[in-house]
């Protein structure tokens, strides 16, 4: 990562942590607002990291924002900064305006996008996010199997709000025959798979984020807890449950940051080619195996504690569960990974060493 | 609070990286066509073939990190990891020379005494010197630094006595390197008195034994040591700090390839048989292995692109370990439900000897190089518990 990118994270996490400590966090589900965390975010351009300079953006690159989206999740940032930050690329990419200062709606959830007929959008996203409190409502549709990116004002559309496990909004919108207020070109090499596997990546970054929360939390707790006259840290069951979260944590870290280097080599970050396929499944896998893994771990070492509403752990762990299921959960994904390297066997011949199993896995 | 964060860095691969590993690659798939060797799993444990070992050795493809003057060539580690992941997934017999080429060189290279270097190390690289890991005993496993075979001073040398158990391949190697206690115990400082000596195992006194394991090979072995004379120079490093020198050498040995891919072999010869009827349960189980050997080998990776930058990731090296070898059992586990594991040598089937073979020998993965439950205790100690 450049050195800029180093700089803006290190103030992006000075500010999360001044602004979003956990009762804001448990706040935000009860309705409250955190408007010093909205103005701060705001003011610091966070929203545009993904923007070009020439479209007054950050111009910071694709491993900066996706440093920052787990970074964000580390704080479980009660505010749609994640799906801003990819409904914006998405303005950007398509040469659409952005706006600064204000929340962007991503009315895209991996499943099918409305149609583009004559200039009218029609179709229903069932779980758009980030849709209370937008100015924007970004979607990409579909015209003649080419893509193109519309944005809507909230107030032109139907839209039904909704809460996902972790008190996130997911919003049903319905478009009929709606007529967007912007409409891209066809944006070059964009597909909605390849739209669905970034985002599946920015669930998996977001996943990432939040076990390293819950490892510190669990690693934190279990040295504080004295029961039997000792730290529970004392005690080897507990360790070895810490080990199993640390490394799981940590595969996931490994995961994505391979996943982020690829796509970042990559000319068309939404492109879905092949090559990307690999990659991008196996951040998403691995996050979604290891959300659970890490969650029942952790709430077993914080005993009670970890179960009541005011402590922190519930709002990780509730988060982790819904994006495990966001964009395709392990299932999903494992099994499009396996079909991938399948194919990728039987038209090659079966030799190893050319197009063998070890030839692809190994890119 | 103090936080547990982790960075695993992609290596700087070059192109002679990428061009070594084709050069291995197509070597050893000509081996397999023409009958050189036959892919076995668990193969840097359980394929012992010292020809095979010097016609590696010929290709120059071990000990490649150490200088031209011992044999070497001034290869950097990644060059190492090419080659290792190219014949652990090709299921070369290599165990004969692995732990020569992966810790006893370097040990000698880092401790050792110029004549050590300038007559072991090239035999070591032309794959025609062998050397066995002296540390378990009877007495002694997880609690290494129990051990209780004594080296004591006389003149000229040492006379060592004592058993060592498990040691692998010992039968096929020139030396062993043995710990041993030179220091009076001390229940205070356990890990002082200590030290590692390169005893030649032609050496009068020392009888070594073949132990059969439980998947029928003959792999680890007994070696007593009756009074067995060596001499001064045999010490390996510095009298007392052995126990400093055995931990830096397993730590260093925990996070490479063979970690995660001793049965990779099975993988690929089962994804070879089902890729063309491929359904989408049998997808999703294979596709869930495969995504936890790309994460796993980004992290094994950025161990060694972090010990080239001159860190030690202790922890991190730890969890490959605890993670990968895990892994190595789950994925014959996994694949049972597809073909179930039943008879000797699978009935003769080569796929089904592979996967027989890798039940037979799995849950040697979990122990050896220091335990699993060890393991974990590093890493919890790694991350502030104590
Ligand atoms: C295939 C193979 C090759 C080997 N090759 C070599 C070799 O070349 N050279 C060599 O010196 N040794 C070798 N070993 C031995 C290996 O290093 C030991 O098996 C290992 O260190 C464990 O020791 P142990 O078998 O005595 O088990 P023990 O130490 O008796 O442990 C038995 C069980 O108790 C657990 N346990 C022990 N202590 C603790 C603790 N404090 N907390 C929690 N659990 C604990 C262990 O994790 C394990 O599950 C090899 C072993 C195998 C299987």
């Amino acid at each position: 990562m450049e050195q800029t990118d180093q700089l803006i994270l290190d103030t992006a996490h000075r500010l999360f942590a001044d602004q979003c400590d956990a009762e804001t966090v448990n706040r935000a589900e009860n309705c409250e607002t955190p408007d010093r965390l909205w103005q701060a975010i705001f003011e610091s351009g966070l929203t545009l990291a993904w923007v070009p300079e020439a479209a007054g953006g950050v111009g910071g690159s694709l491993a900066l924002g996706f440093n920052l989206i787990r970074q964000a999740a580390s704080f479980a940032l009660p505010v749609p900064l994640a799906d801003t930050l990819v409904a914006n690329l998405l303005l950007a990419k398509s040469g659409l305006s952005v706006s600064a200062g204000c929340w962007a709606a991503m009315a895209f959830d991996g499943h099918e996008v409305p149609s583009l007929l004559q200039g009218e959008v029609s179709g229903v996203v069932e779980a758009a996010s980030g849709a209370p409190g937008a100015t924007v409502v970004v979607v990409p549709v579909l015209e003649k199997e080419v893509v193109r990116i519309a944005t809507f004002a909230p107030s032109a559309i139907d839209m039904e709000h909704h809460e996902s496990l972790a008190g996130e909004a997911r919003s049903r919108i319905i478009f009929d025959s709606a007529i967007p207020s912007q409409l891209s070109a066809p944006v070059d090499g964009m597909t909605v798979d390849g739209l669905k596997q970034f985002c599946a990546l920015v669930r998996a970054c977001q996943i990432a984020g939040a076990l390293e929360k819950i490892t510190d939390l669990t690693v934190g707790y279990v040295r504080e807890r004295h029961q039997f006259g000792r730290p529970l840290g004392k005690f080897q069951a507990i360790q070895h449950k810490i080990a199993d979260i640390v490394g799981e944590s940590a595969l996931t870290g490994a995961a994505v940051e391979q996943a982020v280097r690829k796509l970042s080599a990559h000319p068309v970050p939404f492109s879905g080619d092949s090559d990307m396929l690999l990659p991008l499944a196996t951040a998403k896998i691995v996050a979604s195996e290891a959300a659970g893994r890490v969650t029942r771990n952790a709430h077993q070492a914080h005993g009670a504690m970890g179960f009541s509403f005011e402590y922190p752990l519930q709002q990780y762990s509730r988060r982790v569960w819904s994006w495990r299921e966001e964009f395709g959960p392990e299932f999903y994904w494992s099994g499009r990974l396996g079909m991938a390297v399948a194919s990728g066997i039987s038209s090659h011949g079966s030799n190893h060493g050319d197009g063998g199993t070890w030839d692809l896995v190994s890119q | 609070m103090e936080s547990v964060r982790f960075s695993f860095p992609a290596p700087e691969i070059d192109e002679s990286v990428d061009e070594l590993r084709k050069e291995v690659r197509a070597f050893l798939k000509e081996e397999v066509r023409s009958g050189g060797f036959i892919p076995v799993t668990d193969c840097w444990c359980a394929g012992v073939d010292p020809d095979f070992s010097r016609k590696l050795g010929q290709k120059g493809w071990i000990g490649v990190t150490w200088p031209r003057q011992y044999g070497g060539r001034d290869l950097s580690a990644l060059h190492r990891y090419a080659i290792t992941e190219e014949l652990l997934v090709a299921g070369a017999p290599v165990h004969a020379h692995w732990i020569a080429d992966r810790q006893s060189g370097p040990l000698i290279l880092a401790k050792g005494t110029e004549d050590m270097k300038r007559n072991i190390l090239p035999q070591i690289a032309a794959g025609k010197c062998f050397v066995a890991l002296g540390l378990s005993e009877p007495e002694s496993g997880s609690d290494l630094a129990s051990v209780r075979t004594r080296a004591a001073r006389v003149e000229g040398g040492w006379e060592i006595t004592g058993t060592k158990l498990w040691s692998s391949g010992a039968r096929h190697c020139q030396y062993m390197t043995v710990l041993a206690r030179t220091g009076e115990r001390d229940p205070d400082k356990r890990h002082a008195g200590l030290t590692q000596f390169l005893v030649p195992l032609d050496s009068p006194g020392v009888t070594v034994r073949g132990i059969r394991d439980m998947s029928g090979v003959e792999h680890f072995n007994e070696t007593h040591f009756e009074s067995a004379f060596v001499p001064d120079d045999a010490v390996l490093g510095a009298v007392g700090e052995g126990w400093k020198q055995v931990t830096s050498e397993l730590a260093l040995e925990r996070s490479g390839p063979e970690r995660f891919l001793s049965t990779f072999i099975v993988l690929e010869k089962a994804m070879q048989h089902s890729a063309a009827g491929m359904n989408g349960h049998q997808a999703a189980v294979f596709g869930s292995i495969l995504a936890r050997i790309r994460a796993l080998r980004a992290m094994s990776l950025g161990v060694a692109a972090l010990l080239d930058q001159g860190h030690s990731p202790e922890i991190e090296a730890a969890l490959v370990k605890d993670l990968g070898t895990r892994l190595e059992q789950d994925i014959i586990e996994r694949l049972r439900e597809f073909w179930p594991i039943q008879m000797k040598q699978g009935y003769g089937d080569e796929f089904q000897s592979l996967m027989s073979d890798s039940l037979l020998r799995q849950p040697s993965f979990t122990l050896r190089g220091g335990t699993n439950e060890v393991l974990r205790g590093i890493i919890a100690r790694g991350v502030g518990l104590n």
